[in-house]
C-alpha cells in the first residue's frame, strides 16, 4: 500500500508536468522574485537583473555598489549570459514565466516583447525626468512597439554635450614604423596602402630580432569575419550600416557585396595574396592566433575594430615594442580619391535593444526610480570614475586625473570585482559628465588619453599634426539619416522570414567563398563562382525586407520633420 | 571460456504468477525505476510536438500553431543538411573506430606493464586530457599543426614536404584532425572501463595459461580479449547509436570558412539555424531525426549481435 | 583476508619464460608508454605553464611547458571570485550525495536487469537504452523541473540525473559475468534478492562500482549548465564550475556579435585567457586526488570467492 501511494503521488506530478501549456504561469510569480524578501529589510531595495550578453559579475559586497546604494536606496544584482545564446536564455525564461526584475534580452528582446514579459513604461516615464530626458520625443517614438508602447530603455549611444571618443571603430590599421620609414606619407587608397606595405617589407623583411614580418593579415574567425567581408562599404564611402548600404539621395537599399568596389577590393587582395603580402594562414587562424600574431609585432597592417585588438595593444605595450614602432594607427582608405571616406559616425540610438522592467518585478516604480537615480551627476561619477582620492584625483580647475597606480588598480580584475561598479548595461550617458568639464569615462579624458598613448603613436600623430586616432582618419560624420544604423534591424532578423533565411545563407556563402576568391589562381573564374553561389541565396528577398524597414523608419521620422 | 559461461542457458521468461510473486522485490524496484524514467526521460518528449508546430515561447508547447511536417520538409530540402549528415556520419564513424581501437589497445598494453608504479603513473597521466576543455586542446592543436609547428617542421626535415602545409585549409584533412583530437583527449579516459573489465578476469585463467606455456600474445588473444569482449560489445552497440553525435565543439573550434563544407555537423547546423535564429521547431525536428536514426541503428546492431550469439543491449 | 588472496594471485600471474620475443615486447611496450605519456602530458603541462604565466605575455603564444613570465595572479583572480566558497561547498555536496545516490540507483537497476530469471529484463533494458538517444529538449525539461519544484533548489543536481543508461549497462555487463551459481546457492540458503544484492553481488562488483562512481563523480563535479539553467537566480545553490564559467564567459569568443562585444568590452575589461588555465588546473586537482583512491580497484586482480563453476 505504501507503494501504491507513492505511485499515485508520482503519477499525479507527472500528469501535472505533461499537461502544462507553456508560459502564463502567473501563479508562479509569488515565489519567484526575491526582491520581496529584501524589501522588508527596508534599508536597501534589491533588484535582480539579467543581461543577455557576456559580462563580468561583481562581488556582493562591492564597495561602489554599496556607496550607490547609500545614495539611491537600492542596488541591482546583475547576472550575465553564460554558455548560452541570448535567444536560448530568453527562451527558457519565457517558457518558465519567471523573470528577473530588470532585463535586457539582447538578441532575444523582441521575443520578450512578444511573450508579454515586459511592462509598458510610457506611463511611468513622465515621473522619472532623468530617464525621460535621456532621449528625445522622436527617439522615444522609435522605441515604441507596434502596440504604441515603450517597453525598454536603450542604454547606449547617448552623448551628453560633446562626443569625446578619441578612437575610431573600424579602420585599416598600419604600424607606425611603416609610416615612419616612408616619412609619413598621405595614404588615401587601398592601392597606396598595399604598395607601402610591400615596399616596406621588401626593405625590412624582419623585425629587429629577426622574426619575419607579416605584411597583412585578415581576421576571419567565425562571426569576426566581418573584417574580411565589410570593408567594401567603407571603400565605397558609406558609413557602417552593418548589413547593407543606403543611398541617402534615393533612399534605396544597396548591397555592398556586389558593387564594383567589392570586386576590385577582393581582386586587390587576390593579387596581394599571390605576391605573398597576405598572410597564408589568414583564413584558418583562430582569434587567439590572430591576437598572438598582432601581439608579436610582426603584422604590419590589417582591418579591424578598435575594441577587438585591445589585448594585443596591451601586450605590445608590456613588451616595449613601441621602441620598434609596432603600434597601430588607423587610415580611412577608399578605392580611389574621388570618394570621401565615411568610416566614423556619431553615436546613434539602437532601438532594438534596451533594459526593460519585467512583469515579475513587484516594484516597477522602485526599479525605475533606481534607474533614474543612476543618472544623477554624483552617481554617474561613481559609476565611471570611482571614488575621489581613491580612484581619481581632482585638480584645482576641476579636471579629473588618474595616477599610474590608480590606472593599474583599475585594470586589476579582483579590484574591479570588489570595488568598481559601473552598472554598464543600465542607462548612462557618453560624452561629458554633468560638470561639462570631464569626460564621461577616464579613458576618454583628453589628458589621460594622451598619457596612455605609446611613444611611437605620439610621434606619428604629431607628424600628421593630429591629437587623437580619430583625427588621423576622418572625423565622425553626422548620422546620415533617421534610419541609421540598419544593422539594428538585420541583427534581429530570424529564419521565420524569407529575407532572414537569405541573410543567414548569404553569410555562410561569403564565409566560404571569399577566402577561396582571395586564394584563387584564377580570380575572374572564382569570382563568377562566388557570385552565382551568392545569387543562389536569394539576396533580393533580404534586400526587399531591408528596404521595407528603411521606408518605415523614414516614414516614422517624417512626423518630426516639420 | 569466460564469455561462454555468460551466454550459457537463458531460461525463457514466461509469465506466470508464481514466478512474478517470487520476484516481487525486483518488480517493486523495477516499477519505481519505470515511473522515474517516465517522468524524467519520457515526459519531456512532449517537446517533440514542437517539431510539428510553429513554436512560439509565448504560446507554449500546447498552444502553438500546428504546421505538420513543414519543418522536416525544409530540413531535407536543404542541400546543406544532406552534406551535414554526411559530415556527421563520417566523423562519427572515424571517432567510433579510432577511439575504440586505441582505448582497448591502450588498456591491454597498460595491463602488460609489469612495474606497478609505472602502471599507476601512466594511467593517472593518461586520463588527464579528458579534463581539459576543447578550447584548450584545439588551441594546442592549432599550434602543433601551424606553419611553424612541430608537425610541419618534422615533415620538412624528413623530406615529405618542401614547404609548410596549412593543414586547416584543406578539407581532406579535417575529419582526420578531428579524429586525432578525439584520440588525444579521450584514449586514457575511455580505457578506464576496459581496465576495470580486465580486473574481472579470473586470475586462475592466467595461471592455467602459464602452465600451458602460453606466451604473451596467446594470453592477450585467448584470455584478455575474450574476457573483456562483453564490455567491448556493449560499448560498441551503444556507440553505434551515437555516430550521429559526432560532436559540436571540436568542429566549431577547428573549423573555418574554407573547410565549412566538411566541418559542419548536425549539431552545428541546429545551432546555426535553430537556436541562434530562434527556430526551436527546426532544431527539434533535427533532434527527432537524430533520435530516430540512433534508435534504428542500435536496434539493427542489437539484432545482429543477437543473431550471432553475442552480448547485446536488450 | 580476501585482499590477501588478491595479492597472492597477482604475484603469481606475470610469469613468462624469458624469450627474445618477450624482451622485444617489453622494450616496445615501454617505449610506447613513454611516447604516450609525453603526448598526453603535453597539453596538461602546457595548461599548467600558461596558468602560471602572465596573462598579457601569454597572448604572444609560444609558451610550451615552462612559464615565461611567472605570476600567481591568475590563481589569485580565480580564488578571489566572489561566491567561490559557496560554489565549492555545493559542488562537494552534490558530488558526494549525487555519486552515492546515483551509484546505488544504477547498481540496483543493473542488478535487476542482470537477473536471468527476471521476467522483464529485456523490456526494462530497452526502456532505458532508448533514453540514451531521445531528448525532449531544453524547454520541456525546464518546464517539467519547474512544475516538480526542482528549479531554485539543490535537488535538481541530484534527482533528475540519477539513472544513466550508460552506467547501468556497464554495471549490468559486469554483473552478468558473475557466475549464476553464486546466486543459486545463496537462494538455497534462503537469501532474498536484497541479501543477494548487498552481500553477494556488490562485494564482487567493487571494480565496476569504482569505475561508475568515478564517472558519476566527474560528471557531477564538472557540470555547471544545470546550475545556470535552473538556479541562475539562487546564488545559494551556485556551483564551483558555474562560478568559473561566469568568470570565463567574458573571455569567451563564442556566440557573440560585434555589437554586444563592443558594449560589453567598453565596460568590463577582458580576463586574461590564462585565467582559464588556472581554473582548469584548480578543478582538475580534486579529481587527481580522488583517482588513486579508486585506482586500486582497477589494478588489483579479482578473485571470485565462493563456489567455483
Amino acid at each position: 500500500m505504501k507503494m501504491k501511494k507513492l505511485v499515485a503521488v508520482l503519477l499525479a506530478t507527472m500528469m501535472a508536468a505533461t499537461t502544462l501549456a507553456g508560459c502564463g504561469d502567473s501563479d508562479k510569480s509569488g515565489k519567484g522574485s526575491k526582491a520581496a524578501a529584501s524589501s522588508k529589510v527596508d534599508e536597501v531595495r534589491e533588484y535582480t537583473a539579467f543581461f543577455a550578453v557576456p559580462g563580468n559579475e561583481i562581488n556582493d559586497d562591492n564597495e561602489i555598489q554599496q556607496k550607490i546604494a547609500e545614495i539611491t536606496g537600492a542596488k541591482v544584482k546583475e547576472t550575465w549570459l553564460t554558455g548560452q545564446t541570448a535567444a536560448e536564455a530568453v527562451g527558457t525564461m519565457i517558457a518558465g514565466g519567471e523573470y528577473p526584475d530588470l532585463i535586457d534580452g539582447s538578441d532575444g528582446t523582441a521575443q520578450l516583447y512578444d511573450a508579454g514579459a515586459l511592462v509598458p513604461l510610457d506611463d511611468y516615464l513622465d515621473k522619472y525626468t532623468n530617464l525621460k530626458e535621456l532621449w528625445s520625443e522622436e527617439e522615444w517614438d522609435k522605441v515604441r512597439q507596434d502596440d504604441g508602447h515603450i517597453y525598454w530603455i536603450p542604454q547606449f549611444g547617448n552623448v551628453y554635450e560633446k562626443d569625446m571618443t578619441p578612437t575610431p571603430a573600424e579602420a585599416f590599421w598600419i604600424q607606425t614604423r611603416v609610416l615612419k620609414w616612408a616619412d609619413y606619407p598621405e595614404i588615401k587608397t587601398v592601392d597606396e596602402y598595399f604598395k607601402l606595405l610591400e615596399d616596406y617589407n621588401t626593405a625590412n623583411p624582419t623585425m629587429e630580432d629577426g622574426t619575419a614580418n607579416i605584411p597583412y593579415t585578415i581576421l576571419c574567425d567565425d562571426w569576426r569575419y566581418f573584417c574580411l567581408e565589410n570593408p567594401p562599404q567603407f571603400l565605397a564611402g558609406y558609413p557602417n550600416d552593418g548589413s547593407v548600404i543606403v543611398n541617402p539621395e534615393t533612399e534605396k537599399i544597396m548591397d555592398y557585396n556586389t558593387i564594383d568596389e567589392a570586386k576590385s577590393y577582393f581582386q586587390k587582395l587576390n593579387e596581394e595574396f599571390a605576391k605573398g603580402t597576405v598572410d597564408t594562414e589568414a583564413f584558418t587562424q583562430s582569434f587567439d592566433e590572430y591576437i598572438a600574431k598582432l601581439s608579436s609585432g610582426r603584422v604590419l597592417g590589417m582591418v579591424d575594430q578598435w575594441w577587438q585588438f585591445t589585448d594585443a595593444r596591451d601586450s605590445l605595450k608590456q613588451q616595449g615594442l613601441e621602441a620598434q614602432g609596432c603600434n597601430y594607427v588607423p587610415l580611412a582608405l577608399t578605392m580611389d580619391t574621388s570618394v570621401t571616406p565615411n568610416y566614423n559616425t556619431e553615436q546613434a540610438i539602437n532601438v532594438a535593444n534596451g533594459v526593460g522592467v519585467s512583469v515579475s518585478c513587484e516594484d516597477p516604480e522602485g526599479a525605475l526610480q533606481f534607474l533614474n537615480d543612476l543618472l544623477e551627476p554624483e552617481v554617474r561619477v561613481l559609476r565611471s570614475w570611482g571614488i575621489e582620492g581613491v580612484d581619481y584625483e581632482v585638480g584645482d580647475d576641476g579636471v579629473f586625473t588618474r595616477t599610474d597606480e590608480q590606472w593599474t588598480l583599475a585594470s586589476d580584475s579582483s579590484y574591479k570585482a570588489s570595488h568598481i561598479c559601473t552598472y554598464s548595461y543600465l542607462p548612462n550617458y557618453f560624452g561629458l559628465l554633468a560638470d561639462k568639464i570631464n569626460a564621461a569615462t577616464p579613458t576618454e579624458q583628453p589628458s589621460e588619453f594622451v598619457k596612455s598613448l605609446p611613444s611611437d603613436v605620439q610621434e606619428c600623430l604629431a607628424a600628421y599634426d593630429c591629437e587623437t586616432y580619430l583625427e588621423m582618419m576622418d572625423p565622425a560624420d553626422a548620422v546620415p539619416g533617421p534610419w541609421f544604423p540598419m544593422y539594428s534591424y538585420s541583427n534581429a532578423m530570424t529564419t521565420a522570414t524569407e529575407g532572414g533565411t537569405a541573410w543567414t545563407k548569404m553569410g555562410e556563402i561569403k564565409h566560404e567563398y571569399l577566402p577561396k576568391v582571395v586564394m584563387s589562381a584564377d580570380f575572374e573564374e572564382s569570382w563568377k563562382e562566388y557570385m552565382s553561389a551568392y545569387e543562389g541565396c536569394n539576396p533580393q528577398a533580404f534586400l526587399d525586407e531591408m528596404q521595407e524597414e528603411l521606408d518605415h523608419r523614414i516614414e516614422t521620422s517624417a512626423k518630426y520633420a516639420e | 571460456m569466460v564469455s561462454k559461461q555468460i551466454k550459457a542457458k537463458e531460461p525463457k521468461a514466461k509469465f506466470n504468477w508464481k514466478e512474478f510473486k517470487r520476484q516481487k522485490v525486483l518488480m517493486f524496484w523495477a516499477a519505481l525505476f519505470v515511473i522515474y524514467g517516465v517522468i524524467f526521460c519520457y515526459a519531456p518528449l512532449v517537446g517533440w510536438l514542437m517539431a510539428f508546430q510553429n513554436y512560439k515561447p509565448k504560446d507554449g508547447i500546447l498552444g502553438s500553431q500546428f504546421i505538420g511536417l513543414e519543418k522536416f520538409i525544409r530540413l531535407f530540402s536543404d542541400s546543406t543538411f544532406l552534406q551535414v549528415i554526411r559530415n556527421t556520419l563520417a566523423m562519427g564513424i572515424i571517432n567510433l573506430v579510432f577511439t575504440f581501437v586505441t582505448a582497448i589497445a591502450f588498456a591491454i598494453l597498460l595491463n602488460e606493464v609489469r612495474s606497478k608504479f609505472g602502471k599507476k603513473t601512466v594511467q593517472t597521466i593518461s586520463y588527464l586530457p579528458h579534463f581539459l576543455s576543447w578550447i584548450v586542446v584545439t588551441g594546442i592543436l592549432h599550434d602543433v599543426l601551424s606553419g611553424t609547428g612541430i608537425i610541419n617542421e618534422l615533415l620538412i626535415n624528413i623530406g615529405v614536404l618542401n614547404q609548410p602545409l596549412n593543414f586547416f585549409a584543406h578539407p581532406k584533412f579535417f575529419w582526420w584532425i578531428v579524429g586525432f583530437a578525439n584520440i588525444w583527449k579521450e584514449t586514457g579516459w575511455n580505457a578506464i572501463i576496459y581496465l576495470s573489465a580486465i580486473t574481472a578476469i579470473d586470475p586462475s585463467l592466467y595461471e592455467a595459461a602459464a602452465i600451458d606455456g602460453a606466451g604473451r600474445w596467446a594470453k592477450i588473444k585467448h584470455i584478455i580479449l575474450p574476457g573483456i569482449k562483453p564490455t567491448i560489445m556493449i560499448l560498441l552497440l551503444m556507440n553505434v547509436g551515437n555516430v550521429l553525435n559526432a560532436g559540436f565543439e571540436v568542429q566549431y573550434l577547428l573549423g573555418n570558412g574554407l573547410v565549412q563544407s566538411v566541418s559542419q555537423t548536425i549539431d552545428i547546423f541546429v545551432l546555426k539555424w535553430g537556436i541562434s535564429q530562434l527556430d526551436y521547431s527546426l532544431g527539434t525536428a533535427a533532434g527527432i531525426f537524430k533520435s530516430v536514426v540512433s534508435i534504428i541503428l542500435i536496434v539493427v546492431a542489437n539484432q545482429i549481435a543477437k543473431r550471432s550469439g553475442e552480448e547485446r543491449l536488450f | 583476508m580476501k585482499q590477501k588472496k588478491v595479492n597472492e594471485a597477482e604475484g603469481k600471474a606475470p610469469k613468462y619464460k624469458s624469450s627474445i620475443s618477450n624482451s622485444v615486447f617489453v622494450v616496445f611496450n615501454t617505449i610506447f608508454m613513454i611516447v604516450f605519456v609525453v603526448i598526453t602530458l603535453y597539453p596538461v603541462l602546457n595548461t599548467l605553464a600558461v596558468s602560471f604565466n602572465d596573462g598579457t605575455d601569454a597572448l604572444r603564444g609560444g609558451i610550451h611547458i615552462l612559464p615565461r613570465k611567472l605570476t600567481l595572479q591568475n590563481y589569485k583572480t580565480v580564488l578571489n571570485k566572489d561566491n567561490l566558497m559557496t560554489g565549492a561547498w555545493i559542488s562537494v555536496a552534490r558530488t558526494v550525495l549525487g555519486t552515492i545516490t546515483a551509484l546505488l540507483a544504477n547498481a540496483i537497476l543493473a542488478f535487476i536487469v542482470s537477473r536471468k530469471r527476471f521476467m522483464f529484463k529485456s523490456q526494462l533494458s530497452l526502456f532505458w537504452v532508448i533514453t540514451m538517444y531521445v531528448n525532449g529538449g531544453m524547454i520541456p525539461i525546464f518546464l517539467l523541473y519547474q512544475n516538480l519544484g526542482l528549479t531554485n533548489s539543490f535537488w535538481v543536481y541530484i534527482i533528475p540525473g540519477m539513472i544513466s543508461a550508460f552506467n547501468m549497462l556497464v554495471m549490468r555487463t559486469y554483473m552478468q559475468g558473475i557466475p549464476d551459481s553464486l546466486e543459486e546457492s545463496a537462494q538455497l540458503d534462503g537469501a532474498g534478492y536484497t541479501t543477494i544484492f548487498a552481500k553477494i553481488i556488490s562485494p564482487l562488483c567493487k571494480p565496476v562500482y569504482a569505475t561508475v562512481a568515478l564517472f558519476i563523480a566527474v560528471g557531477q563535479w564538472n557540470s555547471w549548465f544545470d546550475a545556470m539553467l535552473y538556479n541562475r537566480m539562487s546564488a545559494q545553490y551556485t556551483t564551483l564550475q558555474y562560478e568559473l564559467m561566469k568568470l570565463l564567459s567574458s573571455v569567451s569568443n563564442q556566440g557573440g556579435s560585434a555589437e554586444t562585444m563592443k558594449n560589453a568590452l567598453s565596460s568590463a575589461a577582458v580576463t586574461p585567457t590564462s585565467v582559464r588555465a588556472a581554473a582548469t588546473i584548480l578543478t582538475m586537482l580534486p579529481i587527481i586526488c580522488l583517482y588513486p583512491f579508486l585506482q586500486r580497484y582497477f589494478v588489483a586482480g579479482l578473485t571470485i570467492g565462493g563456489v567455483k563453476e
